[in-house]
């Protein structure tokens, strides 16, 4: 049964299309004379009323998008100036940072190369002046062992020649006051005796 | 009296002495003088020192005579003038027994009226030093080892030497 009402309902729709094929093909062929083009009477239609499409309502209006479409360009435009700007600015910014930063490790480099420098030259300069200091203190030292030694041995030899004369002088300070006079009066006697012409003769001539 | 023959006491040591005894010759003349001006009867001599005692034993003169004075007087001042002046040093100061053996012996075997000045020099420490008028004669203990320094130097230098 189903099948059947299938058939059925296809055989009206067929109809239905041919029905409608045939109407179009008659509509098209029932016209009188040459038929006028639709799209010539808009032109003409257009022609006349030229004037009246674009009265001042009309130009104002479109004045008015104009102006809007103008604004919404320069609004657009001025975005993205704004946003390039940004844009420009953030770079200018990183490169005026990465330039600075390069600039000034440049700059610390030398920098730093010049107190290396001049920190080596010191170190140098030290050094000289160390070495100078130890080869005159290397000098100095070996004259004063020079002088040292010439004066040692120049007081050697002076004490060996006046060391019978210290040894008189200690001998003479230490009894001097020891001895008794009288107990030098057989010492002087001697003596006495011993330069008595000669003392006679010195006084027989002297007076 | 001769000042050649003449004789000093041992107490009369040097020029000093010899001055000594004339200004107290002197002062006993004086004295006498004016008790004969005076005309007193008896005449007590004064004290006299012992050098004068010594002097006037020695050479026998009577100080109450005045021609005894005078002679005495002329006696000193000729040895004072003549006499031989010898000057000694010892290291200290000596005793005056000490000078009188040493006076002793210079009038007996240089001269009899030798006059000694005695000086003090310590720096000699021992022994002594004559000088006459045209000499001097270092006997000092300095001067003997002076004498003996090269056997000094000979004798530290070889205990010096190992």
């Amino acid at each position: 049964m189903t099948i059947w009402w299938l058939l059925v309902i296809l055989g009206f729709l067929g109809a239905c299309g041919i029905g409608f094929v045939w109407l179009i093909v008659h509509v098209g062929r029932g016209g009188s004379g040459p038929a006028k083009n639709p799209a010539d009477s808009y032109i003409e239609g257009a022609e006349r009323d030229v004037e009246h499409i674009f009265n001042e309502d009309f130009r104002e209006e479109l004045r008015n998008r104009g102006r809007l479409h103008f604004e919404k360009i320069i609004g657009e435009n001025a975005m993205f100036l704004q946003q390039d700007l940004r844009l420009t600015t953030s770079q200018l910014n990183e490169y005026m940072k990465a330039e600075i930063t390069k600039k000034l490790k440049e700059e610390f480099a030398k920098y730093e190369e010049s107190i290396m420098d001049a920190k080596q030259l010191a170190i140098d300069s030290i050094q000289k002046t160390n070495a100078a200091i130890d080869e005159e203190r290397q000098a100095l030292g070996a004259q004063l062992q020079q002088q040292a030694a010439d004066e040692k041995a120049r007081y050697v030899k002076l004490f060996e020649e006046n060391m019978a004369d210290v040894v008189n002088h200690y001998v003479l300070a230490a009894i001097g006051n020891q001895i008794d006079l009288s107990d030098q009066l057989e010492y002087i006697l001697g003596e006495l005796e011993t330069n008595k012409q000669a003392i006679l003769e010195d006084i027989n001539s002297g007076a | 009296m001769e000042p050649k023959h003449a004789t000093l006491p041992e107490l009369v040591v040097g020029p000093t002495d010899i001055a000594r005894l004339r200004r107290e010759l002197e002062a006993l003349d004086n004295y006498l003088r004016q008790a004969a001006l005076q005309k007193q009867t008896e005449i007590k001599l004064p004290k006299t020192s012992r050098m004068m005692d010594e002097f006037v034993a020695l050479t026998k003169l009577d100080l109450l005579q005045a021609g005894d004075r005078e002679q005495a007087v002329e006696l000193l001042q000729r040895i004072l003038k003549e006499a031989p002046v010898v000057h000694i040093s010892f290291a200290t100061d000596p005793s005056s027994a000490f000078v009188t053996k040493i006076v002793s012996w210079f009038r007996q075997n240089i001269h009899p009226l030798v006059l000694v000045q005695v000086g003090l020099q310590p720096s000699i420490a021992a022994g002594c030093v004559v000088r006459t008028a045209n000499h001097q004669y270092d006997l000092s203990l300095r001067k003997h080892f002076a004498a003996q320094r090269p056997l000094l130097i000979t004798k530290l230098q070889s205990m010096q030497t190992p």
